[in-house]
């Protein structure tokens, strides 16, 4: 059974990782050579070049900062704010419960192509054109349903006698929700954290309609920058790639242990 | 006293908004009970309504107009755009396409999502061992779309590394087209798909497994049943919720997959890759078309709906 | 035993809290908005005017290269100051599009000749015949104008023509003696090369139906080529007329003989000048601004560029088909006067000879004589075939050109894979064009 399971983990790894590991090789790789046939990992003429400009050119770092601040505020305000819906679906009962459920899960089925222009105008009126804000309260827009659904979730699971005990002593429901109820839940908000950066550091279209110049801009949109109408330069486009993922790939390290091993560490039995 | 007693079952169970128990009679005021929801959800209200429904309804409006966008001066047309895309055969097409690309990927994110699940939360193996698979099963999820498309456009190019590969082991005779050949484009589109996706689910259901109380496994083992029993009869019944939720979301979310369709195939060839999502971009910006694009993303807003509506209900019945 | 020991409470609070003070640390740092605001340009009373130039040509020039010149134009004009906004290529005409319907439109547009008809239509872009009967501007020195109903809509700064690229390597290698100067000796060529084996082919034919650009420079090049025409004197689709018919058909006869690059049906223009590049491919109709490129991936690839090809019995001038890079002013600007200042600029003799050079295409500037001293060889060879015919693109000034490719695309496609014949394509093509022109 135990090399079952080791096989079928390498073989999944294989899956997994070989594209990345071709994206790496590609990175260090001369433009001329990524068509090469037949193709290799590593070729002659191997190089950290595309690294190099990317790390030293401030344009691009600066795409990464960028990158940084929307997504860091993206995940703190949509906690927040999901946090905050969650108790309210969870622990009450009102009129219009059931529609915004409904509303909340179909909204997100709307092509974003076709909301583009509508969004963009808004978005000008609303004087949010080119900044940071205007970027972050569209990818909330985004990640907010996914949030209130897993945080209401992760309440429901979480029984009434919590509450009670702390309204018996004198407190409220908000304090309640923030003293008790938050911290338990936090490996699960940590999940709905993690997914909600990666939402945001990865999304392009709108990144792209609602800045204007490159120091709005982020790492999308430098990728594709470096696709150009004649030719890609596939080495960079890589390299920032990689670089790319390696913040969150610290981020999801560092918390891993948090939501997946703290979950079994909480079971209390009485 | 004190929260000493919680059985952490942390399932997103119900993941949609189903109430807790209800409590004792509580002892507020009418009038402030009932407003206290809605200031918790007014921050939420107040994001979605001005930033999520004003467009909508923006494009509601556009996809009853003429000319829209184009033209300065739209006129209105009633319900001859709807008429216009639910006459189009490249529609339905793409209504085709789209079904069995959200299908096929939605059931194969679960079932490999599930797969490394279980893998990863085996007693079998030891903790940093299992952290480093995590970490390799987590990378298709840590990069954005466009690098994905592009990435595997380059490997599976006709003279590319996967065709290379699978003809140096014999498994291929001769290099397959995989995006070009209309036999084959849709199936490597779905595939490219599952890779970025499935990290996902595998974290989630990861999570889910944690909180199914191994009292239950030593129970059944006690009675006899084997893993095989043990996983149909307790662990798929416990991850149900968690399956069904994240099922429907994934549906929805792969509808509205773009990018990675437009940058290795834009729809072709010959339709077979035409999406919903691909055909409402090039009716808007090929064919400055923006009242029929709308009416395309208004018909798939209303099936959606639909969706939505049933699984809701199903949820509150159970 | 309560939830998570107290260590471990503290610890998370801890690494929390660090994290918290990072984001915040950071958010400091580069806070606020971005430079620029919505509104188009700025100007205070009396004090400078800033103009908003959105483009995807700087990229595409030596680094550094673009700004000079817009130095030199800020030199030359005190009072003005120019703002370059680069965005990736792909996106532009969306973003043009999305930008002209909420008005954020910059002040100077780079366009390419296929959107003009529909931007006008939208309105998105002001009337140049205006500004230049305001400005007493010579238009005599420009080498073409593009007009919707009769009104100047853009402008081409800097042109690229599409010339056949031929492998000599492979050719010669293929028994290739000369390259091809009419359609039989090129399918010919194409055998010849295409017997070499492994994976090598004669021709790449890129039919991508995301960016359809491909039926503009490599199929309707060959009708071009024989001085014919895809449309009637008046304007209207001609696409079952003969010469289009002995196009598509010839097109067709090179499928058949199997001599092209696998994957056409999706392949995009970039993949078609890697593989050229990397020897896969023997011949391509391609953009001479590729030249450097090629040259800086593949120093030691032996190439050279010819006419297209034209039918066995032509004889006359054969058209070339280019793409341009065209400049456009906003109608949403509040500064047309001073755009226009800068339009003048870029089109002016020196500045237009010096761009074209950095850019490796001809001139929009008919008296501008790019410096090819410092050049490679090619592009002169270039420049003669050039002047020996005329540049020819039919899309530019269509509307719908996007669409009316990838109509014309999808058709060809079924046609190529034998699933219709040559006559219905053209046919049903030709229905289709007839309800857009």
């Amino acid at each position: 059974m135990k090399i079952g399971v080791i096989l079928g983990l390498c073989l999944g790894a294989v899956f997994a990782g070989f594209p990345v590991v071709w994206m790496l090789s590609t990175s260090l790789k001369p433009n001329g050579e990524v068509f090469q046939v037949p193709p290799r990992l590593i070729t002659d003429n191997f190089s950290f070049d595309a690294y190099w400009k990317i790390l030293t050119d401030p344009t691009q770092l600066r795409f990464f900062l960028n990158s940084y601040i929307v997504a860091l505020w993206v995940t703190a305000l949509t906690l927040l704010v999901g946090i905050l819906a969650g108790y309210s679906f969870s622990r009450y009962e009102f009129r219009l419960k059931r529609f915004i459920n409904v509303a909340i899960v179909s909204v997100q089925a709307v092509p974003p192509i076709t909301l583009v222009i509508p969004y963009f105008g808004l978005v000008v009126a609303l004087g949010l054109y080119n900044t940071y804000g205007g970027l972050i309260v569209t990818h909330m827009v985004f990640t907010l349903p996914y949030a209130i659904i897993m945080t209401t979730a992760y309440f429901n699971t979480l029984p009434r006698e919590l509450d009670e005990s702390v309204k018996v002593d004198g407190g409220s429901g908000w304090t309640a929700l923030w003293r008790i109820l938050v911290p338990i839940s936090v490996p699960g908000l940590i999940a709905v954290g993690i997914y909600t950066f990666m939402i945001s550091w990865n999304e392009y279209l709108f990144a792209l309609t609602l800045t204007r110049t490159d120091d709005m801009r982020t790492v999308p949109i430098g990728i594709q920058l470096l696709m150009g109408q004649h030719s890609y330069e596939w080495n960079q486009m890589m390299a920032m790639s990689i670089l790319g993922s390696i913040p969150v790939l610290i981020l999801f390290l560092l918390f891993q242990r948090r939501f997946i091993g703290g979950l079994t560490s909480g079971a209390v039995k009485s | 006293m004190g929260p000493a007693h919680i059985d952490r079952t942390v399932l997103p169970e119900a993941a949609v908004l189903e109430e807790a128990p209800p409590s004792p009679a509580r002892k507020r005021p009418f009038a402030l009970r009932s407003l206290a929801p809605y200031g918790y959800i007014s921050p939420t209200m107040l994001l979605i309504f001005v930033l999520l429904v004003i467009p909508i309804a923006m494009v509601v409006s556009y996809s009853f107009q003429d000319n829209v966008i184009v033209e300065k001066n739209p006129v209105f047309a009633g319900l001859a755009n709807y008429t216009k895309v639910l006459t189009d055969p490249v529609f339905w097409t793409a209504i085709k396409n789209t079904f069995l690309f959200i299908t096929l990927s939605t059931i194969a994110h679960l079932v490999l999502g599930l797969a490394f699940a279980m893998m990863l939360n085996t007693g079998l193996l030891g903790g940093l061992t299992k952290a480093i698979f995590r970490v390799v099963y987590i990378l298709p999820w840590l990069f954005t779309i466009a690098v994905v498309a592009v990435i595997w456009r380059l490997m599976l190019d006709p003279f590319g590394v996967v065709n290379y590969i699978l003809t140096t082991l014999g498994i291929l005779g001769t290099e397959v087209n995989w995006l070009a050949d209309p036999s084959t484009a849709l199936w490597a589109l779905t595939f490219i798909n599952i890779w970025s996706g499935y990290p996902f689910f595998m974290i989630s259901l990861l999570a889910g497994l944690q909180g199914i109380s191994s009292d239950l496994y030593e129970a059944a083992a006690v009675d006899g049943a084997n893993p095989i029993q043990q996983f149909f009869n307790i662990t798929i019944p416990q991850l149900k919720p968690v399956l069904i939720s994240m099922a429907v979301l994934d549906l929805i979310w792969t509808s509205q997959q773009f990018a990675l369709i437009w940058l290795t195939t834009g729809g072709g060839p010959l339709n077979v890759t035409e999406m919903l999502s691909t055909y409402t971009y090039k009716q808007a910006f090929s064919s400055y078309e923006f009242a029929t694009a709308s009416a395309s993303a208004v018909i798939v807003l209303l099936m959606t709906m639909i969706l939505a509506f049933f699984y809701v209900r199903q949820l509150r019945e159970r | 035993m309560t939830r998570g020991s107290t260590g471990g409470q503290s610890r998370l609070k801890r690494l929390l809290g660090v994290v918290t003070a990072a984001m915040l640390a950071v958010a400091a740092v580069g806070c606020g908005t971005g430079s620029g605001e919505g509104s188009a340009g700025s100007s205070e009373q009396g004090g400078p005017v800033t103009l908003e130039f959105a483009q995807w040509w700087a990229p595409e020039l030596p680094d550094g290269a673009f700004q000079e010149l817009m130095t030199q134009f800020e030199s030359q004009n005190p009072n003005i100051k120019v703002k370059l906004l680069s965005g990736p290529y792909a996106s532009t005409k969306q973003q043009l599009v999305s930008g002209a319907a909420s008005k954020t439109l910059p002040d100077v547009v780079g366009l390419d000749g296929a959107w003009v008809n529909d931007f006008a239509k939208q309105g998105a872009i002001t009337d140049l015949s205006a500004l230049m009967a305001e400005a007493k501007y010579d238009e005599s020195q420009l080498a073409s104008q593009i007009k919707v109903d009769e009104k100047t809509y853009m402008i081409p700064v800097v042109n690229f023509v599409y010339p056949l690229f031929v492998n000599k390597d492979l050719s010669s290698k293929a028994g290739v003696k000369a390259v091809p100067t009419n359609r039989s000796e090129f399918l010919d060529a194409a055998k010849k090369i295409s017997a070499l084996g492994g994976n090598v082919k004669g021709w790449a034919l890129p039919l991508d139906t995301a960016v359809p650009n491909g039926i503009q420079n490599d199929v309707m090049s060959w009708l071009w080529a024989s001085g014919g025409s895809m449309l009637t004197p008046d304007g209207k689709p001609n696409l079952t007329s003969p010469p289009v018919k002995s196009t598509v058909e010839y097109v067709k006869s090179l499928n058949d003989a199997d001599v092209i690059a696998p994957g056409s049906l999706t392949m995009k223009e970039q993949d078609k000048v890697e593989k050229f590049t990397a020897g896969q491919v023997g011949m391509m109709i391609d953009s001479l601004a590729h030249i450097t490129l090629i040259k800086k991936n593949s120093p030691k690839l032996d190439f050279t560029v010819a006419p297209i090809p034209a039918e066995d019995s032509y004889t006359g001038k054969r058209g070339l088909p280019y793409a341009s890079w065209g400049i456009g002013i906003a109608d949403s600007s509040e500064h047309k006067a001073e755009a226009f200042k800068l339009v003048e600029f870029l089109m002016s003799q020196q500045a237009n000879a010096q761009l074209s050079t950095l850019a490796n295409g001809f001139p929009g500037n008919n008296t501008a004589e790019p410096d090819f001293s410092k050049s490679d060889p090619l592009f002169k060879t270039a420049f003669d075939i050039y002047k020996k015919g005329y540049p020819a693109n039919e899309f530019v000034g269509l509307p719908k050109s996007e669409e009316l490719m990838r109509t014309f695309d999808e058709q060809l496609q079924l046609a190529l894979t034998g699933k219709q014949s040559v006559d219905d394509a053209l046919n049903k093509t030709q229905q289709s064009w007839a309800s857009v022109i």
